[in-house]
């Protein structure tokens, strides 16, 4: 019997496994009320280019909380876990938080994962805090336990196009002759076509182009690991869009970019210009584009790592004091954002503890979960997006957007530059409500 | 000497044709069918249940694949295309026609198979690599150009071509689809159906005349093997099958979007076949138990370790995917037969122990 030692490790292996899952899970040691949160993150797949610093952030912010006392003394313990962006995998790795960890909320990530557990989410009755923030998934009626930490993709879609035709297409001498002559200005779509999180806001920032007056161009399918996208720019080139609404990640949105400038399209002063989702652009965009993403607008989630916000101090001290070997220059704005997501989720959890609520106990488990939802819609969390350079964080039980008002930030001289916020509930008071959901 | 199958001792054909032939076999089955049915779900939490719906999932859906790579020969890179057509077909008969489920499988096993038969039409033309370039073509062609494009915008608007259904009607009769455990034991149900369909298929002229294209489709020929015929009902039953799988996934989900089926799934159902064993119907069960609990064990190891130890967290999970890059090396080099060949070794050389050979 040759090389029968494969059949001994399978053996092992599948006793290991049997073992373990016997084994009660590997708390017991831990005092008791330990408030436990489990992250799904990509730190490997096709999101990986901004999944990574999130994950840091994420684990970073909850080292902060606990130094300074957890959840009114209560440590926080987070089960971080990264999915690689495979749906499957992000479905165990749910089940495995829900019933091995037993954990009391979930961060999530992308729409992979979101999309997918929705319906398991409301069944379980779970608060799933995620970074993908589609329209839909702000619908209470729809998905009453999913929540997003900053404004969904629909409305920065529109905010951006919004800002792009006051202050550029009204506005900008490069318009003055087509303006004067009575062109429309054109809207192209560029973005992977098969992922969610690419194609979530297109309908919103259409109809929005449609309400401005735009024309339209045909969309192009850009993959979210694309390295070169010449073709894609060279089917818009005979009729040259005036704005463009970049749906991916910062990869592939930075090579974009590089071959409209390579093409002569785009670049300071030129009349393309850009806009991109609050995935599509960080720091590294100006390292990958250089001058082709020079007066690239963009909805931010969060403030950018190196600006200026109330929360900067501290989250420099952790970013240093966790991760050192990670130089604060190689840090991105998807780091605060993870910061933004576990302060949320602490405030609510500080909150519900207050009120008494936060019970520990295994067999209440389930209502303790189903119960802080509330308390993310009781009252404003405002002061808390405010710390990180964002204008509100408001939900109530009928609607899960956190804000109307977008911060917009543009790339001017190699720096990303703040441009203000574009309020859309106030500019459009009566369609407001009925932008809820898509 | 109920329990040693050696020596010749079946006096009927039915006998010797028998799948379970000796007394021993049968109480082992029903052990197992035990455990599959009353053990799992009684003593096993929600966690491994929904890991065993992942095998599951796995196997359906590798199963088409090892049709068509282990019994006709025909390798497809482009499985996971079937299955999402069928998850799409069977998911917006329901959302928008609100057909009963059932009905809905069977649209989407159609659409599966009408797919793969669409796409399998080159084969009559060429093989080998071509055939890969072609299923590869499915692949892209139906994920990110007609689902996405066409059916996922049908769902609404805003929902990037996310279709979802409600729970509630996922249901067989008075029986609800709803919970983990509910989607454990329909799980079991179809992987039975299917294996044993498929088991049966391959012992009928039909299943002859595949393994008989997939180890010379010329000689075949020259024995008056059909060979378009049976090359395009592989394709329509590989797809078929897909298209249960994928409605098998929307039960467990209750949601379906194009991103459920990219391009690294087909290959990974390339990688069970690999290394449960190609051309071997137990090797898709060892095969997908091995990859899916694999990773699971990794979680378990890597979860405590990183609470401990941070950086592990962020550094080291790139192994994962090296791990499996490696796995499938490895038994290409050792044991290009696979985990079932290994499996039927070790019985045996237990059964023959100690006079083996």
């Amino acid at each position: 019997m040759k090389r029968i030692w494969l059949f001994p490790i399978v053996v092992v292996l599948s006793i290991v496994a049997l073992i373990a899952s016997a084994c009660p899970a590997p708390a017991p040691v831990a005092p008791v009320e330990v408030v436990k949160i489990g992250a799904l993150q990509d730190m490997t797949g096709a999101t990986s280019d901004v999944g990574v610093d999130e994950a840091r952030g994420v684990a970073e912010a909850v080292a902060y909380f606990n130094d300074i006392g957890g959840i009114n003394g209560k440590p926080i313990k987070l089960f971080q876990y990264d999915y690689g962006y495979r749906v499957p995998e992000a479905v165990t790795t749910y089940t495995r938080f829900r019933d091995y960890d037993k954990v009391i909320a979930v961060l999530g990530w992308g729409t992979g994962d979101t999309e997918a557990l929705k319906p398991t989410i409301t069944k379980d009755k779970i608060v799933y805090l995620s970074s993908s923030f589609s329209g839909h998934l702000c619908d209470p009626a729809e998905s009453p336990y999913n929540f997003v930490y900053s404004s969904d993709y629909s409305t920065k879609a529109r905010a951006t196009i919004q800002y792009w035709y006051d202050n550029y297409w009204l506005k900008d001498p490069r318009y003055k002759e087509e303006r004067e002559a009575g062109v429309k200005p054109r809207f192209a779509f560029f973005g992977h076509f098969g992922v969610p999180y690419a194609t979530a806001p297109v309908e919103a920032i259409k109809e929005q182009a449609k309400m401005l007056g735009f024309d339209f161009l045909a969309d192009q399918d850009v993959s979210l690991w694309a390295l070169d996208t010449k073709s894609q720019v060279l089917a818009v080139k005979e009729n040259p869009p005036h704005f463009v609404w970049h749906g991916n990640t910062t990869m592939s949105v930075s090579t974009t970019l590089k071959d409209f400038y390579a093409l002569g399209l785009s670049g300071r002063g030129k009349k393309t210009m850009h806009g991109s989702n609050c995935w599509g652009h960080d720091e590294n965009t100006i390292k990958l584009a250089g001058p082709a993403a020079e007066e690239t607008l963009s909805a931010n989630k969060v403030a950018l790592f190196m600006w200026d916000y109330p929360m900067r101090a501290t989250v420099h001290e952790y970013a240093q004091k966790i991760n050192p070997g990670v130089p604060l220059e190689d840090r991105l704005v998807h780091a605060v954002g993870g910061w933004l997501k576990v302060h949320l989720m602490v405030e609510a959890l500080t909150r519900m503890d207050n009120a008494g609520e936060l019970d520990l106990r295994p067999e209440a488990l389930d209502t303790t979960r189903a119960r802080l939802k509330h308390y993310f819609e009781v009252a404003p969390l405002d002061d808390i997006a405010k710390l990180y350079g964002l204008a509100e964080f408001t939900v109530t039980p009928t609607d899960h957007r956190p804000s109307g008002k977008i911060a917009i930030c543009q790339i001017e001289g190699g720096k990303f530059v703040d441009r203000g916020f574009v309020d859309m509930k106030a500019l459009y008071p009566d369609l407001w409500a009925g932008w809820l959901g898509w | 000497m109920d329990r040693l199958p050696c020596g010749t001792k079946f006096a009927t054909y039915r006998a010797d044709h028998a799948w379970w032939q000796t007394r021993f076999t049968w109480i082992k089955m029903l052990f197992l069918a035990v455990v599959l049915f009353f053990i799992i779900p009684q003593f096993v939490g929600g966690y491994l249940i929904s890991v065993c719906n992942m095998i599951g999932y796995t196997i359906l859906a590798a199963m088409g694949v090892q049709l068509l790579i282990g019994y006709t020969g025909q390798i497809t890179l482009g499985h996971a295309a079937t299955i999402g057509m069928g998850a799409f077909a069977c998911a917006l008969s329901m959302y928008l026609f609100g057909v009963p489920y059932l009905v809905g499988l069977v649209i989407g096993a159609f659409a599966g198979g009408l797919l793969s038969l669409l796409f399998g039409l080159p084969c009559i033309k060429v093989k080998g690599f071509y055939i890969i370039m072609t299923t590869m073509a499915m692949q892209f062609i139906t994920i990110d150009i007609i689902l996405t494009q066409f059916l996922g915008p049908l769902a609404g608007k805003g929902r990037g071509g996310v279709i979802s259904v409600e729970p509630e009607m996922f249901s067989i009769g008075p029986w609800v689809i709803y919970s983990t455990l509910d989607c454990y034991y329909w799980m079991l149900i179809l992987v039975i159906i299917m294996f044993v369909f498929m088991a049966n298929l391959l012992r009928t002229r039909v299943g002859r005349a595949w393994i008989a294209i997939r180890d010379n489709d010329i000689a075949a020929e020259a024995l008056g093997v059909n060979i378009v015929r049976y090359k395009l009902l592989a394709f329509f039953i590989a797809g078929a099958m897909g298209g249960i799988a994928g409605s098998f996934w929307l039960t467990t989900q209750s949601i379906v979007s194009p991103e459920h089926f990219p391009f690294y799934w087909s290959l990974w159902l390339v990688g069970v076949l690999l290394i449960g064993g190609v051309g071997s119907l137990y090797g898709i069960i060892y095969g997908a138990i091995f990859m899916t609990g694999v990773l699971e064990l990794i979680k378990l190891a890597i979860i405590p370790l990183s609470l401990m130890f941070p950086a592990i967290a962020g550094k080291f999970l790139h192994f994962k995917d090296f791990f499996f890059g490696l796995a499938i090396i490895i038994f290409l080099i050792f044991e290009p037969n696979g985990l079932a060949y290994r499996w039927w070794r070790a019985k045996r050389y237990i059964w023959l122990w100690p006079f083996s050979y």
